[in-house]
């Protein structure tokens, strides 16, 4: 009886949202198409999205497209409240590792016969950043901008010790020795207050994942079934890492770096970090000098993450050929110089990336590293259940970060646990 | 005499502790005023004097065109607004229903009406929607403030506690004057009830107007939507770049409007103190 | 409570009338919203595909999951040290404040600010005072010649977030008690002056059973707000990937429902929730026929 009942109101919540659907999306008015595209982003980035859709809209008189850029965390709420709802945007922006999990609970559309009306759509784009969104039926998405992870370094602190600027072919032993030589008490009252080196432990990209890479292990096998974090090559990498924090002491842990707001490079007490250019237009404000070099190399060479932020097509669009072409013009010179001079990321398109565009960019530093970059980068991981996978790995290991947990346990524990993850997901 | 000497000394003591205390309350505050007319590299400088006092926080604000600030100010005032007056009707109907009259299932009425308290917000968004949506509303102002209309158990219960207090004797004295129900509750309880209603009114006004994610289902992007959906999209640039700077300048303009409100609705506390209240 | 004005004849209609808005929005919008989550906490829903009958799956795993027992644990915690925290504190302010002293509008000011200021820039603040080595408190008790304590570190980051929150919090409280406060009549002060009764005395005496009703409702709106309360816990103790360092419920229902997936657990977490904050409600309800004093 009492099931009946549930079955009922779900029966009803169904309808709901289905009745929603019809009557969500505004009609077609006099021929024109309306597109919605929602992006997450900063101001600045919605005026650039403005821009792009006002060129856009010259070429196609018949579209009209409403641009919605939200704050990062706002942005997922809004999306999956949007889909729950069954009014999807037509266009929305991904994260690449998300990716994979719209794309298999089928909410994405199929851009393959829209590709095959397109041929040599992706030849300019680099390859390497396509891989993240191929499946065996296809692409669901295309990416739209990438980022590679370089190291960040503050040129005033090495011309004070004198130390030279890191440069292509230096390794992570030098990377642990430049930092313990950087890590000073400049005031002499007995305590730290510059570091050699920080980054963020939480999410692979930053750092953990390029470790374990030039330590010749992985993150996960390449079914994603297993978990590879715990393997003896990658333990060696998390071992550095702990041994920086915690043994040299050039390596701020998680609750000296949060009172910095999370990024004592910024705050200029830390001389070196690992980011992506998304960074840059931030640290354009900071009090000191500062360039990029690239990653160091580890035993199995250099290693570094390419992630990408791309788009994808609503399977329940009423436009899949305007929204279609919408991503074919961000793919295109046009699209893609007006997204480069935005400085936050790197073009997609090889010849946007190698021109003034990008290269010149208001903000002076060798931005030609994180191009280069691309020769050793790995792609960061998108499958099915990847957020609560990620979470898992980084929420567990955090209290070693902290220094209230052992590395090593702590380590097969999270190992365990994510595995559950993945097999929940499979 | 000696009376004297002790009040005097009450109050400098009453005096002291407020002090203390209010230290402690603005500090926070005035570190974020402090911050937002500092500039980003010295963001984490220990002084509450800006080392470098700059407008450049207030100007980036508002150097994006997309962004028209008098317009999401505009919508939302109005959707504020809206929402106090809705809640300030509706809930004073239903607390005197609730504080003053006798009928059956009263009590129980009641103690659903706060069960709706408990609901998490996070869950229920997307049902809302999904009525919303079905009912064509989404993409307005609308499902913001429309529900203020059909009342909240906040407010109800906040206004039948200062009902239940209001002496009896008055309704009787009405009542042998021949007034009907909604006369007693225009011409006596209402007026009588200024501090608790300007305390709703905060409230209400502040609720909306704080409101994030509401409006950011609801509503469009900027400019079609509120300030808080606007400034929420300064955050994104926080989170890579670590600059607080501008943030804290866009939480001091966000915070005007709430103060001139708490300002201006705090004459009503003072009016209740000099009816009633224990001025020497 | 059978006291109560007897409605005479048409007045039922009106009666009904002013009930009419909050009828509506209880049975069609919160009664709507409550059954759709406790329908949707029997289903697994990812919010892409349609939901699927679960049973009590969702509320198996619940049970079995050693996380939710710390994060109940957690609020419970929380809840316990800030509802008292918010009454007490907010109910000495205002009763300060209500002596009707010159330049007390400057203080009602003051006190408010906290509670209008957005979350996300006073935690940015408070992350500041509590810092380990560069935070003024820290700088403060070392020049006390105290040691210094990581405010944020895990034994201490339920305390310093409660504090934050009491902080944040007590605006509110002041504004329901000042308004409470102009319902207790002059006169009843002056005659227990004339029997000379003292400062604390009359506090004790006619304040504090007057204001009642007012401590009453600051009390359950609290609870209710500790048992919702995640915006400065989150910002404060953020750690990993987006987890905490001092779960709370409403914080993992924020996460299973938007980015794990899992919209049936969280809301079988929110029923869970519900069903624990109305048995304390249920106990205020029952102190309430006991303790409060209306007119």
């Amino acid at each position: 009886m009492k099931r009946t009942l549930f079955s009922l109101i779900l029966v009803l919540t169904i309808v709901l949202t289905a009745c929603a659907q019809a009557g969500g999306t505004p009609a077609p008015s006099g021929g024109a198409a309306e597109i919605r595209f929602m992006a997450w982003g900063d101001p600045a980035e919605l005026e650039v999205w403005k821009q792009i859709v006002a060129d856009f809209e010259k070429e196609n008189p018949n579209v009209k497209v409403n641009v919605e850029v939200s704050d990062w965390d706002s942005y997922w709420t809004k999306l999956k409240t949007l889909l729950a709802a069954n009014t999807p945007p037509d266009i929305f922006a991904i994260d690449a590792p998300l990716y994979k999990d719209y794309q298999s609970r089928g909410v994405l559309l199929n851009l393959k016969p829209y590709l095959d009306a397109n041929p040599g759509l992706l030849d300019g784009l680099y390859p390497v950043t396509l891989k993240a969104y191929e499946t065996p039926e296809g692409y669901f998405g295309l990416p739209r901008d990438f980022q590679t992870i370089v190291v960040f370094y503050n040129k005033d602190m090495f011309n004070a010790a004198g130390i030279p600027y890191p440069q292509q072919g230096w390794t992570y032993d030098d990377l642990r020795e430049i930092a313990r030589k950087l890590t000073k008490d400049t005031n002499g009252d007995g305590k730290v207050d510059q570091y050699g080196f920080y980054a963020d432990l939480w999410d692979m990209e930053l750092i953990w994942g390029e470790g374990i890479w030039a330590h010749g292990g992985d993150v996960i096998s390449a079914d994603y079934t297993k978990t590879l974090i715990g393997t003896p090559e990658a333990r060696k990498a998390w071992q550095l890492f702990h041994d920086m924090i915690f043994v040299d002491g050039s390596w701020p842990d998680a609750n000296t770096a949060a009172q910095y707001g999370g990024d004592p490079f910024l705050a200029g007490v830390a001389a070196m970090t690992t980011i992506g250019h998304w960074a840059i237009p931030g640290y354009a404000e900071a009090s000191f000098k500062w360039d990029v070099a690239p990653m160091p190399a580890g035993p199995a060479g250099q290693a570094t993450s390419v992630n990408s932020a791309g788009f994808v097509v609503a399977k329940a669009t009423k436009y899949p050929q305007e929204s279609f072409n919408f991503i074919k013009f961000v793919l295109s010179e046009k699209g893609q110089t007006r997204l480069a001079e935005l400085g936050f990321a790197c073009p997609v398109l090889k010849s946007v990336a190698e021109s003034p565009a990008f290269l010149e960019q208001e903000v002076k530093v060798n931005h030609q590293v994180f191009l280069d970059s691309l020769a050793f980068a790995r792609m960061k991981p998108s499958f099915k259940g990847y957020e609560e996978w990620s979470s898992v790995i980084g929420d567990g290991m955090s209290v070693v970060w902290t220094g209230e947990a052992e590395l090593d346990a702590t380590l097969d524990e999270v190992v365990k646990q994510a595995d559950e993850v993945l097999a929940k997901n499979r | 005499m000696g009376k004297r000497v002790q009040t005097r000394l009450l109050d400098a003591l009453t005096y002291l502790i407020l002090l203390i205390g209010a230290v402690g309350m603005v500090t926070p505050f005035l570190w974020m005023v402090s911050t937002s007319f500092k500039l980003p590299a010295d963001q984490f400088t220990k002084t509450l004097i800006p080392p470098t006092f700059t407008l450049r926080n207030f100007q980036a604000l508002f150097a994006y065109g997309d962004i028209s600030f008098p317009l999401l100010f505009l919508n939302s005032a109005v959707i504020s607004l809206l929402t106090t007056i809705g809640q300030l009707l509706t809930c004073s109907m239903a607390a005197f229903c609730f504080a003053v009259v006798r009928f059956k299932g009263r009590d129980f009425l009641f103690t659903l009406l706060l069960l709706t308290l408990l609901i998490p917000f996070h869950v229920t968004l997307i049902p809302n929607f999904v009525i919303f949506s079905w009912l064509g509303l989404v993409g307005t102002s609308v499902p913001l403030w429309l529900p203020a209309f059909w009342g909240g158990a906040f407010g109800t219960f906040l206004l039948r506690q200062y009902f239940l207090t209001i002496p009896r004797d008055l309704v009787d004295a009405a009542r042998v004057d021949g007034a009907t129900l909604p006369q007693i509750y225009w011409k006596v309880y209402l007026p009588l009830a200024k501090p608790a209603l300007a305390a709703l009114a905060i409230f209400s006004f502040q609720g909306a107007w704080n409101d994030l994610l509401r409006p950011l289902v609801y509503m469009p992007a900027a400019p079609n939507t509120t300030l808080t959906v606007g400034l929420a999209l300064f955050q994104t640039q926080m989170t890579r770049g670590g600059n607080f700077t501008v943030l804290m300048a866009g939480a001091l303009i966000s915070i005007l409007p709430l103060l001139i409100v708490f300002f201006f609705a705090q004459r009503f506390f003072i009016e209740g103190i000099a009816l009633s209240g224990v001025k020497r | 409570m059978e006291a109560g004005l007897k409605p005479l004849g048409r007045e039922k209609f009106w009666l009904w009338a002013m009930l009419a808005p909050t009828l509506f929005g209880l049975f069609f919008s919160a009664f709507g919203s409550l059954l759709a989550t406790l329908a949707l906490s029997f289903t697994r829903w990812d919010l892409l595909t349609p939901p699927q009958w679960a049973g009590f799956a969702n509320y198996i795993a619940l049970f079995k999951d050693p996380k939710n027992l710390t994060s109940l644990l957690n609020t419970v915690r929380f809840t316990a040290m800030y509802v008292p925290g918010v009454v007490i504190v907010s109910l000495l302010v205002a009763v300060l404040m209500n002596r009707g002293l010159k330049g007390i509008s400057f203080f009602r000011t003051a006190y408010y600010l906290p509670a209008v200021t957005s979350a996300v820039a006073t935690a940015l603040v408070w992350q500041m005072i509590y810092g380990k080595d560069t935070g003024i408190l820290n700088y403060l008790l070392e020049s006390l010649g105290l040691q210094p304590v990581c405010w944020l570190c895990t034994d201490m980051a339920l305390y310093s977030v409660v504090i934050v929150n009491i902080w944040g919090a007590i605006g509110e409280g002041m504004i329901i008690f000042l308004a409470g406060l102009t319902t207790i009549p002059r006169e009843y002060y002056e005659a227990a002056e004339m029997d000379g009764a003292k400062g604390l005395q009359k506090f004790f005496r006619i304040t504090l059973p007057l204001i009642t009703p007012s401590i009453f409702f600051q009390t359950l709106i609290s609870t209710i707000n500790a048992f919702q309360a995640y915006d400065y816990i989150y910002m404060l103790t953020r750690r990993g990937q987006g987890d905490s360092s001092v779960p709370v419920v409403v914080f993992s229902i924020y996460r299973n429902a938007w980015h794990f997936s899992n919209y049936g657990g969280a809301s079988a977490q929110a029923i869970e929730l519900t069903l624990i904050v109305a048995a304390l409600m249920g106990l205020y309800l029952w102190l309430e026929k006991r303790f409060v004093v209306y007119e």
